[in-house]
């Protein structure tokens, strides 16, 4: 199917791959990348609300949309988590994906249950959940088990739809532990960062496709998949994915491009990461952060903080 | 691997035909899917002139513009909002007050309709239904449905299994290559995001093509035929025209409860109609007298 971009324009499957893969128009110096991290270090602590301890708090894309949208609310502390089909259809319809890209599979339809049930056998064999849902899901009646495959393949086929998989100079990267990015205080941040796809592209138009990661030449373009329709702060939305892969990859390049896809609505935005776009996505965070700590109004500097990069997010791909 | 758009497998005459006759028999398997995939009428190429006309029809051009000018907040309309906003009918607004036999057969097909696509099977439709529900989140209607006393629990298992035996029995098996998607979720932004129109689909069929009409929409209905189905059904095909730039081939309604089934073939005249009626609900959305439309999730209706 076509996708529609901010100006109307559509592309067909194999122009939004050419899209995503072209060579990398922007790049973001090592000491612009330091300026962004100095000034969101220096900011958190105020938008935290200074030294008043508090409980950890956890912002993801998810929630920097939400509370945009004023539909933010904390999930009460005593709730327990349970499963959903819901919470499961990313990981699982993406792993269907990555199974089709190996040509297990033509379609996430026949991928999907295979993938769930070989989920389950490798827990069950190992003890090790790549998912984390395998557990719940190898006791779950017939009628529940169907209704978490079928919200992971229309989940899976929707994205797997939109794009002409054949058409990438590399194998993208599919799904993968997110990045994670840790801010030490009195009120401690987490940051979320994670994508469904990663894309190896070039900087010079001659060379597709990129070399490998390590490359002076290698860069990445990330493809981050949504419900629902662009908010009119898709820009900082997507730049904050670039900003916590930057913040977590100090030692790799900041993505060079990160593509939303938006498939329930047909439509796709396209994000040119520099650091004006990084410095946006602070601004973004800080602002929520504010909102979420309660605390309105302009953030300034703010000194005696601490922080922490914390490598990897673990096996789990989450959902 | 055949594809969606094949000739048919079956007699094509016979097939054509699915309205109760005095022989009639419900048609299934390969005829059925012929039924579906052959409409008698070529698959249009895309016209990029459609959705612009759609569009104007509904007054989408810059935020500002139209009858969605006035919305203030982003609104979801719904085929259920806009069938209440003209008076036609209930429309559910997202939630499910007084559960009753019917609504609860209703439920249990759907998800009974998602199974049998997703697994190509259904074991015990009772539990299999119940526990989709539970999983899905709708355990006020489980708990309602375990406590019917006895003997209308008995009327409620005996429709349910009557109807699922018979769907299992008649549904054709799809071929993963047509990407079968249950329960889609179709949105069309209008205005900039300010509204949106929003249309979830028991089951989607055909990879969308983007040139071509590509793709077929079915809902099904375990209750009795209404004049407000067809109109449901294109509300989904005008959703999908706006959201890809190409119109769905043919939209289907399936009726479990005797198997005959509702074919139409998708037209700009279909379509047309369809944005007219979405306009005119939404000129009562944001009429003088707007109030608050509670919106949602779709109600499956039985």
């Amino acid at each position: 199917m076509t996708s529609r971009g901010p100006d109307g324009t559509t592309l067909d499957p194999r122009a939004l791959v050419e899209v995503i893969s072209a060579p990398a128009t922007r790049s973001v110096p090592d000491d612009a990348r330091a300026a962004v991290r100095e000034r969101l270090v220096a900011a958190l602590p105020q938008a935290l609300g200074g030294a008043v301890p508090g409980g950890q708090l956890r912002l993801d894309l998810a929630v920097l949309r939400r509370a945009a949208s004023n539909g933010y609310a904390e999930p009460p502390a005593d709730e327990p988590f349970s499963w959903r089909p819901s919470f499961v259809r990313r990981s699982l319809g993406l792993a269907a994906i990555d199974a089709c890209l190996d040509r297990r599979f033509a379609t996430p339809a026949e991928a999907t249950p295979v993938v769930a049930d070989e989920a389950v056998a490798a827990w069950a064999r190992s003890g090790w959940r790549t998912f984390h849902w395998e557990a719940w899901y190898s006791a779950l009646p017939t009628g529940a088990k169907a209704s978490v495959v079928a919200e992971a393949t229309t989940w899976a086929t929707s994205l797997w739809s939109l794009l002409d998989w054949v058409a990438f100079p590399t194998r993208p990267t599919v799904g993968g532990p997110g990045d994670r990015w840790t801010f030490s205080g009195p009120r401690p941040l987490r940051l979320d960062g994670r994508s469904e796809l990663q894309v190896d592209i070039a900087t010079d138009p001659a060379r597709r496709p990129a070399g490998p990661p390590g490359d002076p030449d290698h860069r990445l373009a990330l493809v981050s998949v949504a419900g629902g329709i662009p908010s009119d702060g898709w820009p900082t939305e997507l730049g904050f994915v670039a900003l916590v892969a930057g913040l977590r990859r100090r030692s790799l390049p900041v993505p060079a491009r990160i593509v939303g896809l938006w498939p329930e609505s047909g439509e796709h935005r396209v994000l040119e990461v520099d650091s004006r776009a990084l410095h946006a996505a602070v601004d973004r965070v800080l602002t929520t952060v504010g909102t979420l700590s309660g605390r309105h109004g302009p953030v300034g500097p703010a000194t005696g903080s601490n922080v922490d990069d914390v490598s990897g997010t673990g096996p789990g791909a989450g959902s | 691997m055949q594809a969606l758009d094949d000739r048919p497998t079956g007699d094509p005459v016979a097939s054509r035909y699915s309205r109760p006759t005095g022989t009639w028999q419900p048609l299934a398997g390969e005829r059925l899917l012929d039924r579906l995939r052959f409409t008698g009428r070529h698959r249009p190429e895309a016209d990029p002139e459609l959705p612009r006309a759609l569009r104007a029809v509904l007054g989408d051009g810059r935020p500002g513009d139209g009858v969605v000018a006035r919305a203030g907040a982003p609104r979801v309309v719904t085929r259920d909002v806009v069938t209440r906003l003209l008076g036609q009918g209930p429309g559910g607004a997202g939630g499910c007050a007084t559960p009753t036999a019917p609504l609860a057969v209703g439920f249990l097909m759907k998800a009974l309709f998602r199974q049998l696509n997703v697994l190509g099977r259904i074991d015990d439709p009772l539990a299999d239904g119940l526990a989709a529900l539970t999983v899905d989140g709708h355990a006020q209607l489980v708990d309602w449905i375990t406590r019917l006393a006895p003997a209308d629990l008995a009327e409620l298992s005996a429709e349910v299994d009557r109807q699922a035996s018979a769907l299992a029995r008649r549904w054709p098996t799809l071929s993963p290559c047509w990407l079968p998607r249950t329960r889609q979720t179709l949105r069309a932004p209008l205005a900039g995001g300010a509204v949106s129109l929003v249309a979830q689909v028991d089951l989607a069929i055909g990879r969308p093509a983007p040139d071509r009409a590509s793709v077929g929409i079915v809902e099904l209905r375990s209750g009795y035929r209404r004049p407000g189905h067809a109109a449901d059904l294109h509300f989904c095909a005008l959703v999908e025209t706006l959201r890809t730039g190409v119109p769905p081939f043919v939209v289907a309604t399936y009726y479990s409860r005797d198997g005959e089934l509702d074919v139409e073939p998708v037209d700009g005249e279909l379509l047309l109609a369809a944005a007219r009626r979405t306009a005119a609900a939404l000129r009562v959305l944001h009429g003088p007298a707007d109030g608050p439309v509670p919106v949602g999730r779709e109600v499956p209706r039985s």
